[in-house]
């Protein structure tokens, strides 16, 4: 706050950089491999403004947000089938490295802090989904928390580190033994990763680390690293040969925004490679109903007494907490509220198209907020004023092509990353979807 | 004494209380008001909802109202109305205002009155263009779609209210709070800066007729919940399982009415109070929850389903030809918890005569109406609260 | 909300009984009582009762409230129960029973569903309108209006900046308010017109309409009547005119006053309608979503009418800037700030040891100054400070202005004040400890506690009414 006059125009400018350095950053992973990693980059933020035809760029500015809005929308919206029982293991460096002050208030602190929001973000994306968090110090492996479907327990555990200091070096072949022992007995029809964030540049490793990859790979378990310093080769490695060559599983963080981006990045479903790798099996679960007792009964897991608890749904014994496995049927009782909450990346919401002048007057405003849009220019300038920016509605409409409703840039937003759900769609009956019985007729669109 | 500690000056901040805005999502479902029509007529219904959006705007001068209709084939906005649907309604509008003010309707706060008769203008039109088609065609209402559309404007407005009072944008507390964290105190300070919504859902419609929404009502709910959303649920008759879960889930109010014709007051004790209010008020809430999901293949509602492990849809039965109808990928069904148990299927299809007549032909929410006999139910709702009481 | 809402309810708590069942007659002042005076969980108390026939017994609705909020339970009975608006009965079967009083429930049943008393809310002026007064205009008359009125108080017309014809009546009623004194000729304000000037324009008016009211009594009008006339005012529709016709003599009158304030318009004295501005018709708004509106109408001719404009940048080296040109903001801010430069829409200053010393002299509290920067922070100020504070630490509250120059601003005044006086009274002598807890912790919850001391058995409240009607009441 030194200087108020830089600071009160931060904001757009804050916004212009964050696109300017993740488009740089797939510009370096492109040119990295024509060229080896030798360029130069640079970001020519002035060649994308044009100066509009009142002289200002204030347009260009307000168009090149909107396109950084919507950038983060228009990804692969298939269907893609996904291995969505996840078994990860979350290793921690918490190496005397992770005291460094590059990333603020310290790596350490705020390697804990997304941490926990990995943690919660994991168990969103991957409602019945196993995590482990082990740590890396002093040579050793730790273990933080054990492999378990609880987030809060994992979040307390986590923030008990906060207590301690980072301190040693990190061993990466013990981290890696101790994650595989932990995902040895899961079963085949979940996937096998771990994470690793790592703030040192070197690994003080007993043996040979490359004997650990092999044996990684022939377990199926895949590694994914976050680096906090600098690439180092044997990282690289690890990642590229566990993933199938795959090398975007190895990221180092430019700063805080992008190491948050990058572990966030994790939780997302990851496509599996092929139906044999994991057997697919079809899983019968029960949905039990919670219900209150007016006197305390024992409980089948744990046989204390409680009031309240849930009752299986095929043999009535009474649980506390899901999900479980019924004790006396070993039915696997779960809450369908978790599975439902996974069920918008089975039916992604379509992305909507942009919308240009000529079919602009349909509307006058949004159809789900009723925010007005701009009226078109006259005809003779529609040509000149299409298309600005890319991925960016000169019209500010955005159209859903299932039921053709135009919508603002915020309502787009909003349908896409929080209710994934289409207003249009919902709000009038389509026949086709109403038909009992249809095999396919989960509205695929919506 | 006076003296100077870390927490003082942000006292200073919490003064400043944001208002709230509440959206009522009448469920308008012409076959299912037919069935309580004796205890509690449509038109009475309406007239009590009214009464209690005037009640939630007389709480604060900045408070704000949204109402949508959850119809047989469609979600429409009844207030507020954007321009374009209701061109001819909304230019006039202005003028009939200006011209009919002189009758009785100078006794009433403009504000009010102005919701009224927009709602009841919007709910007019909405019904005329009902088509016997689909009436008949139809049971069921379009709740994922009135949620949907409520929390678009939701959005909207907390967007609006935050760019003019520089508070926190919904998405920088979505990203913050997650959907597993529970709130802490500095969540609720935050609360208090921006923009409080909740929505009310009056619900007269069964859990059969929702099922084939079962994924959008989820995905609202939990929109709801990753944006701390409460949904309250009044439920006039029947029961709804996904209308549970969605209280539980968003820590809502739900209650199904034992006796519709309390109605005023059931709103005014339970409804009325806001997110700030409920930090102090033992709300009656559902303990018990219905906890079924809708399968994928037939939607019914059950309790014990099959689940691919690939996609996690949800299936009454094991799929035709051992392969997953969303995904398609092959499915190895030996492992079915041991024993094969038949899904038991709770809710039949009923099939229910049509009403005889259209049976809100000519109707008009007269607000006034409702008054003496509301008030006289008071020891049954006194009732029922002791009973939400003493649960706690 | 505490400082803009205090000084009306203390007003009205002043009143006695019998005013307040007159008072609540009209369904307007029931419903501007309801939403302006009461806490959130009295409004919740209110509305749930308002539609049961019979009384609710108190112990249901201890056990509707939460054990931990006991505080603001009794704190919110309490403020209903010194506006008369809830009481307490037996009822057949011997239980303690709480209902809303009548007159007030009528009203405000009234208020939500119309009756058939159409001078309720007012009249809609039928006349055709062929010169419109846009919301604009009104914002603009306003704004001139009452920045006249301050700019008198604070002696900016001294700067020449134009002539507001402030009536004789104002000038009158500012002096009865100890606001101003007249000294040979000369305006002077005190420091109580110092406080006045930096609070945020709703409590300003309410506090001008008070003095009003309490002035009203003196030279022959019923206090009741304009008391509720404000009221009435306070419900109108901004940006449209009303019918003068079917008033009384006293309103008449009273409406001319206010037309001197900018808080009603109307194109002559003796016109057949009138405008209520926004300063009215947010009179009975919380003071945040009045703070907004009405101060960015009194922003300046900079920004008019554009909602939610401050315009005050502090940072943490103390430096100020304000975008605004109107010589009112600029010599207020000159209270406690070193002006250094002027600009055509900006001033930059700093505020130091020194500057706010001399407004701590003036009598102006360093809480005053505090709020008066808020209320008019800069909106690129309150995102920016909004946004750090959810990037860097979540545990922490926001606050808008850098705590570092609150805290500053605070220990500036602590440096002179170091006694502080309350009227009040003390509760002494208890005969057992028993005896002094149980009182002592009533009043705490109830809000009037200011000092106790267990060992000497004795306890200090700003407010005796209630503590002693619970000691008679246990014993």
């Amino acid at each position: 706050m030194a200087d108020s006059d830089e600071e009160y125009v931060g904001d757009v400018t804050d916004d212009e950089d964050d696109l300017q350095v993740t488009r740089k950053d797939r510009v370096t992973t492109r040119k990295k491999k024509q060229r080896g990693g030798a360029e130069w980059e640079l970001a020519r933020t002035w060649e994308t403004l044009v100066e509009g035809a009142d002289g200002t760029i204030s347009s260009t500015v307000e168009g090149l947000l909107e396109a950084g809005k919507r950038k983060r929308l228009l990804k692969d919206t298939t269907p893609l089938q996904r291995g969505i029982i996840r078994h990860l293991i979350l290793a921690l460096d918490l190496s005397q490295s992770m005291s460094e002050k590059d990333l603020r208030p310290t790596r350490y602190l705020l390697t804990l802090r997304y941490a926990q929001d990995f943690v919660r973000e994991f168990f969103e994306q991957n409602p019945i989904s196993q995590l482990g968090v082990i740590g890396l110090r002093d040579g050793l492996a730790i273990r933080v928390s054990d492999m378990s479907g609880n987030p809060t327990e994992h979040i307390e555990a986590i923030q008990s580190l906060r207590t301690h200091d980072p301190k040693g070096l990190p061993s990466l072949q013990n981290g890696l033994e101790m994650a595989r022992g932990a995902l040895f007995h899961t079963p085949s029809h979940g996937t096998r990763e771990v994470l690793i964030i790592f703030g040192s540049l070197l690994s003080s490793d007993p043996g040979d680390i490359h004997q650990t990859i092999n044996t990684l790979i022939n377990d199926k378990v895949r590694v994914r690293i976050v680096g906090l310093a600098a690439q180092v080769a044997i990282c690289r490695e690890l990642c590229t040969k566990t993933n199938g060559g795959d090398e975007t599983a190895y990221g180092v963080a430019l700063h805080e925004q992008h190491f948050r981006d990058l572990m966030l990045d994790v939780t997302t479903p990851p496509a599996s490679y092929s139906q044999k790798e994991s057997a697919s099996s079809l899983l019968m679960m029960g949905f039990p109903s919670r219900t209150v007792e007016s006197s305390p009964s024992l409980c089948a897991c744990h046989s204390k007494p409680s009031r309240g608890g849930y009752l299986c749904s095929r043999c009535g014994s009474k649980v506390c907490s899901l999900p479980a496995e019924c004790p006396s049927c070993s039915l696997t009782l779960i809450l369908s509220t978790h599975l439902a909450r996974s069920y918008h990346h089975l039916f992604p919401l379509m992305n909507w198209v942009e919308v240009p002048w000529r079919e602009a007057v349909r509307s006058k405003a949004c159809f789900a907020c009723g925010l007005p849009f701009p009226t078109g220019p006259p005809e003779d300038q529609a040509q000149t004023v299409e298309n600005p920016t890319k991925g960016m509605s000169a019209s500010s409409r955005y159209e859903c092509t299932a039921c053709q409703n135009h919508f603002c840039i915020d309502c787009d937003l909003f349908a896409h990353e929080v209710v994934h759900n289409c207003p249009g769609c919902q709000s009038k009956s389509i026949p086709s979807v109403n038909e009992v019985g249809n095999p396919d007729g989960m509205d695929i669109t919506v | 004494m006076d003296t100077i500690d870390a927490s003082e000056h942000y006292e200073l901040g919490t003064t400043e209380i944001a208002p709230s805005l509440l959206t009522v999502i009448i469920d308008t479902n012409p076959h299912a008001w037919a069935t309580i029509e004796d205890a509690l007529p449509f038109s009475k219904a309406v007239a009590n909802i009214l009464v209690f959006i005037n009640a939630h705007l007389a709480c604060n001068y900045a408070n704000e109202v949204a109402v949508v209709a959850s119809h047989l084939q469609k979600a429409a906005w009844l207030y507020p109305v954007s321009h374009h649907s209701q061109k001819p309604a909304d230019r006039d509008g202005d003028v009939v205002m200006n011209g009919d003010s002189n009758g009785p309707q100078t006794s009433k706060y403009r504000s009010f009155r102005l919701i009224e008769e927009q709602v009841n203008r919007s709910l007019k039109d909405l019904l005329d263009s009902t088509s016997n088609d689909d009436f008949r065609s139809n049971t069921s209402t379009m709740l994922a779609g009135s949620l949907t559309l409520a929390l678009s404007n939701i959005n909207r407005r907390t967007i609006a209210w935050a760019e003019e009072h520089g508070g926190t944008k919904p998405d920088e507390v979505a990203g913050d709070g997650g959907g597993l964290a529970t709130a802490n105190g500095s969540a609720a300070v935050e609360d208090d800066r921006s923009l409080q919504s909740r929505i009310l859902i009056v619900s007269v419609s069964g859990s059969s007729d929702s099922a084939h929404q079962y994924i959008p009502m989820m995905n609202s709910i939990f929109a709801c919940q990753r944006l701390r959303i409460p949904i309250d649920v009044c439920k006039l008759s029947g029961d709804a399982v996904f209308l549970q879960q969605a209280c539980d889930a968003t820590k809502g109010v739900y209650m199904s009415l034992s006796e519709p014709r309390g109605f005023l007051q059931y709103l005014m004790m339970g409804f009325l109070p806001d997110q700030r209010s409920r930090r102090h008020l033992v709300l009656p809430t559902r303990i018990d929850v219905d906890f079924r999901a809708a399968c994928f293949c037939h939607r019914r509602v059950v309790d014990i389903g099959f689940v691919c492990s690939i996609c996690l849809s949800i299936f009454c039965e094991p799929p035709a030809g051992n392969e997953c109808l969303t995904c398609g990928s092959p499915l190895d069904a030996g492992n079915l918890g041991g024993k094969t148990g038949s899904s038991s299927e709770k809710e039949e299809e009923e099939e229910e005569d049509p009403p005889s007549k259209w049976w809100f032909g000519g109707w008009d929410a007269n607000v006034g109406a409702c008054d003496s006999d509301s008030r006289a139910l008071n020891i049954i709702i006194l009732d029922l609260f002791n009973e939400g009481w003493n649960l706690h | 909300m505490a400082a803009s809402m205090s000084r009306p309810l203390e007003y009205l708590e002043s009143l006695p009984g019998t005013t307040f069942k007159k008072l609540y007659q009209q369904p307007s002042t029931a419903l501007a009582i309801f939403r302006r005076m009461l806490p959130d969980l009295a409004k919740c108390f209110v509305m749930a009762m308002l539609y049961l026939k019979d009384p609710l017994p108190t112990s249901d609705l201890e056990k509707w409230v939460r054990s931990d909020s006991k505080r603001q339970r009794d704190n919110a009975l309490s403020i209903l129960g010194r506006l008369h608006i809830l009481s307490t009965t037996l009822t057949d079967n011997n239980v303690r029973a709480c209902m809303v009083n009548d007159p007030f429930a009528s009203s405000l049943r009234q208020a939500l569903m119309g009756s058939d008393d159409a001078q309720s809310f007012g009249v809609l002026s039928q006349t055709s309108n062929e010169s419109t007064i846009t919301v604009a205009d009104l914002d603009e008359y306003a704004r001139r209006q009452w920045e006249g009125v301050l700019g008198y108080m604070v002696g900016t017309s001294g700067l020449g900046q134009r002539d507001i014809n402030l009536s004789k009546g104002v000038k009158q009623l500012l002096q009865a308010g100890h606001l101003v004194e007249i000294r040979n000729h000369h305006v002077d304000i005190t420091k109580d017109g110092f406080g006045f000037v930096l609070q945020d324009v709703n409590t300003q008016v309410w506090h001008i309409l008070i003095l009003y009211v309490e002035s009203a009594q003196a030279i022959g009008m019923d206090s009741v009547e304009v008391l509720s006339f404000l009221f009435l005012l306070s419900s109108l529709e901004l940006g449209q005119s009303y019918d003068k016709k079917g008033m009384t003599s006293v309103q008449l009158r009273t409406l001319t006053d206010l037309a001197d304030f900018g808080i009603v318009y109307q194109e002559s004295p003796d016109a057949t309608r009138f405008y209520p501005t926004r300063l009215a018709t947010t009179l009975t708004s919380d003071s945040n979503a009045l703070s907004t509106p009405a101060s960015g109408s009194l922003n300046g001719p900079g920004q008019p009418g554009i909602p939610g404009t401050g315009f005050i940048i502090i940072e943490t080296n103390y430096r100020l800037y304000a975008y605004t040109s109107s010589p009112l903001q600029i010599s207020l801010i000159s209270l406690f700030t070193n002006l250094k430069y002027r600009f055509p829409n900006l001033v930059t200053g700093k505020i130091t040891r020194m500057s706010v010393r001399r407004a701590i002299d003036k009598g102006i509290t360093a809480d005053q100054i505090i709020s008066y920067l808020l209320t008019h922070a800069h909106p690129q100020l309150r995102k920016h400070n909004a946004g750090q504070a959810t990037s860097s630490s979540s545990t922490m509250p926001i606050s808008v202005l850098p705590p570092t120059v609150t805290d500053q601003i605070r220990l500036w005044q602590l440096e002179r004040d170091r006694l502080k006086a309350t009227p009040g009274f003390l509760f002494k002598d208890f005969s057992s400890l028993a005896d002094y807890q149980t009182p002592c912790e009533y009043a705490r919850d109830i809000g009037v506690l200011v000092w106790k001391s267990d060992r000497k058995r004795m306890f200090f409240v700003s407010r005796h009414e209630e503590v002693v009607a619970f000691l008679k009441s246990r014993s």
